[in-house]
């Protein structure tokens, strides 16, 4: 039977309980290491090893440099060991400064001055962002990652229908109004990004009346793309659909409502190591 | 000085636990939290409508309670009343985290300290007696996943939901879907009482073992349920006397500081509460002791098995486990209830007008009473507060690691006991690192 470790890094444990939930993987491979469920000391030679969470800490540093060296895969799950994450948020300057003057502690792991993603360190072979990956997209990693059938975006995994005659002329905020079942929300005029986020999750959130916020990353189409071309992408979209005016979709995707996701989108085609390197994130190497 | 250092696992997060003896006299048990994101700093200029979706991700395993308590705060400083159903679907969506949670704490990170193993995914390769186990993994990970599945029928993910919003939920759910999870849950009923039958006679026999239940002095409880049928929606805190064991404060959450005292810890990334220099406790055992019924026939019966077995309150750490188990079949049966009754074509969600001010948002997750706080300015957060229930817990989890230490330190020797002692102890409490530090 063949092994498998989850070195969990800091993050939530959000990709660990969706692992959980892929509960077919327990006939096929044996998890030797996971603290979240397993007791085990290290992280033993493995097949392949999953990577959740970003790297915050020099202890987390630490321990993921030792463990990749035990595993013949290296597997990054998760927006945070991809992009950084939700921690990335506290990369704005003011907010970095506030946070690590009040929590220096003396006893603890110390934190270093940025989260990381894992491969800013180590050499990553395969790449499943979401935040989490659904369940269907752990087993495919742990089974045949090459056969994984996916549209290419939410979008064509909606099912919502695409109507040409309802334009709104104004964005909605995600919190507000009323959402039709069945129609698009774009027509609704909800702030979607489903047309340009990876497709593979099967869009649960759209279908459940919220709009995509881009926890997939971008498309094949657009991932080893700068920002610039997913940004003109989306804005053509709502230039078609919509009758919004350009700049409150400029603004809206601008606002910080979307920046946990769709600011990391960048991060995908421009990813540097610490030290200079540089590594770009080809399509072919993420699920 | 002999410092020992003891890796946790089986628990969310990261964390470890020092123990200090000097000539076999334990000088001090302390606990540890080793994580640290920054929430409260990281969302300050969000806009306030986007924290819905962005708190899940403070944790992954309560990512429900995050959502709904989120939802809240915002309608509270808005002043919106979500209409009636949506109120039934937020219920069912805690009833899915209670479930999911409440599994994965007893029978994943528990029960292999009962049966003596390293992981759940082991047992059915060791040699363990008979039937009461025979695919053990198997029939937890199904009432767990019913749990997921409770969660994204209520929820439209079942980590890091989405449909709760201010105003109420983005729609109804369907007859057929309806019927179709109340069936799921009618049969993972009898297979979560049959592990729980197991898992209480476990129970016993390691208690028995071990000559003890752990640390069983009194301390103050704390919850947002209480009485006759609660519901883990929230609404007040209260918090029963260490002396008495009567109610002694009932607070909303804006009150909290009046009653509560949250303090930072320099060995920790997590703070610590207390009742006016008294130990608090939170979680399971808390709410086995407020509440007298729970008005679902298998689980009440369970509860007054418990109250009749170990007293009201009880105080023993391991009982929170036990407890643990009455809430998941309490959880099954009253999903089961309200997924019997319409929950589609009544209003789902009214209008609203947003608005500066504050909003407090309190819900009875898993882990004790979760308040968020919220200040917002132009729209935007000025500053976000999280309060904790696993923070409400770490001095008692403390205490009882110097019990445990203080137990299995002598001057001749440390008993070997000692290790499997501290986790067991931190489990009873079923932490949650990732939140407590966020």
């Amino acid at each position: 039977m063949k092994r498998f470790a989850v070195l969990q890094l800091s993050g939530c444990a959000g990709c660990e309980v969706a692992l959980l939930n892929a509960e077919a993987w327990v006939a096929q491979y044996r998890l030797v290491y996971m603290p979240l469920v397993v007791s085990a000391e290290d992280v033993p030679e493995v097949d392949v090893l999953l990577i959740s969470g970003g790297v915050r800490t020099d202890e987390d540093l630490y321990k993921l440099r030792r463990a990749v060296k035990k595993a013949q895969q290296v597997v990054a799950v998760g927006t945070c060991a991809i992009s950084g994450g939700v921690a990335n948020l506290g990369d704005r300057d003011d907010v970095r400064a506030l946070f690590l003057a009040e929590k220096d502690r003396p006893h603890v792991p110390r934190l270093l001055p940025k989260s990381h993603p894992a491969d800013a360190f180590v050499t990553v072979d395969l790449y499943v962002p979401g935040c989490p990956p659904t369940s269907e997209l752990f087993m495919a990693v742990l089974t045949n990652p090459h056969d994984f059938q996916a549209s290419k975006v939410v979008c064509q995994e909606c099912g919502r229908q695409k109507l040409k005659d309802v334009k709104p002329a104004h964005l909605l905020g995600f919190q507000q109004g009323e959402v039709l079942p069945d129609v698009c929300l774009i027509n609704q005029g909800y702030l979607c990004v489903g047309s340009s986020t990876r497709g593979g999750c099967r869009a649960p959130c759209p279908r459940a009346g919220h709009p995509c916020v881009g926890c997939r990353g971008p498309s094949d189409v657009f991932i080893e793309k700068e920002s610039a071309a997913w940004f003109t992408s989306i804005k053509r979209v709502f230039a078609t659909m919509t009758n919004v005016p350009e700049d409150e979709i400029e603004r809206g995707l601008r606002s910080p409502q979307l920046a946990l996701f769709l600011f990391q989108f960048s991060d995908y085609a421009d990813n540097r190591t610490v030290g200079g390197g540089y590594h770009p994130r080809p399509k072919e190497k993420v699920l | 000085m002999t410092t020992l250092t003891f890796p946790l696992s089986r628990i969310e997060g990261h964390a470890r636990v020092i123990i200090e003896a000097r000539g076999g006299i334990v000088q001090s048990a302390k606990f540890q939290a080793t994580e640290f994101r920054g929430f409260e700093y990281l969302v300050r200029g969000a806009p306030a409508e986007q924290m819905p979706v962005l708190v899940p991700r403070i944790c992954g395993v309560c990512s429900t309670a995050h959502h709904v308590a989120s939802v809240k705060a915002l309608e509270d400083a808005y002043g919106v009343t979500p209409p009636p159903l949506a109120l039934t679907i937020r219920e069912l969506l805690m009833l899915g985290q209670l479930l999911q949670n409440q599994a994965t704490s007893l029978f994943i990170f528990t029960m292999p300290d009962r049966l003596g193993v390293d992981s759940l995914f082991d047992v059915d390769t060791t040699e363990l007696d008979g039937d009461a186990l025979a695919g053990v993994a198997a029939r937890a990970l199904q009432v767990r996943q019913a749990g997921t599945h409770l969660i994204t029928l209520a929820g439209g993910q079942f980590i890091h939901p989405v449909k709760a919003v201010v105003g109420g939920v983005t729609g109804g759910i369907g007859a057929a879907a309806a019927s179709a999870m109340r069936a799921e849950l009618a049969e993972a009923l009898p297979v979560a009482c049959a592990l729980f039958d197991t898992y209480w006679d476990y129970s016993v026999a390691l208690s028995a073992r071990l000559g003890t239940w752990g640390d069983d002095a009194p301390a103050c409880y704390l919850t947002a349920v209480c009485g006759e049928r609660p519901n883990y929606y929230g609404d007040f805190i209260r918090l029963m006397g260490c002396e008495s064991g009567d109610v002694c404060a009932q607070f909303p959450a804006r009150e909290y500081r009046a009653f509560l005292t949250v303090e930072e810890a320099e060995y920790s990334y997590a703070a610590q509460t207390s009742y006016q220099g008294h130990v608090l406790r939170a979680n399971s055992l808390a709410r086995a002791n407020l509440v007298d019924s729970l008005g679902t026939p298998c689980a009440n019966e369970y509860l007054q098995r418990f109250h009749r077995e170990f007293g009201q309150p009880a105080h023993a750490i391991l009982l929170f486990d036990l407890a643990r188990g009455i809430e998941l079949v309490y959880a099954i049966e009253r999903a089961m209830e309200i997924l019997a009754d319409p929950l589609e074509g009544a209003e789902t969600r009214i209008p609203y007008t947003p608005r500066d001010g504050e909003g407090y948002g309190l819900v009875e997750a898993p882990r004790g009473p979760l308040i968020h706080h919220y200040r917002i300015e132009n729209g935007l957060i000025a500053q976000a507060e999280f309060v904790i229930p696993t923070v409400h817990n770490i001095l008692a989890i403390e205490r009882a690691l110097r019990v445990a230490a203080e137990r299995y330190i002598t001057p001749e020797r440390v008993n070997l006991e000692l290790e499997r002692a501290v986790g067991r102890v931190v489990r009873a409490f079923d932490p949650c690192i990732a939140c407590a530090t966020h």
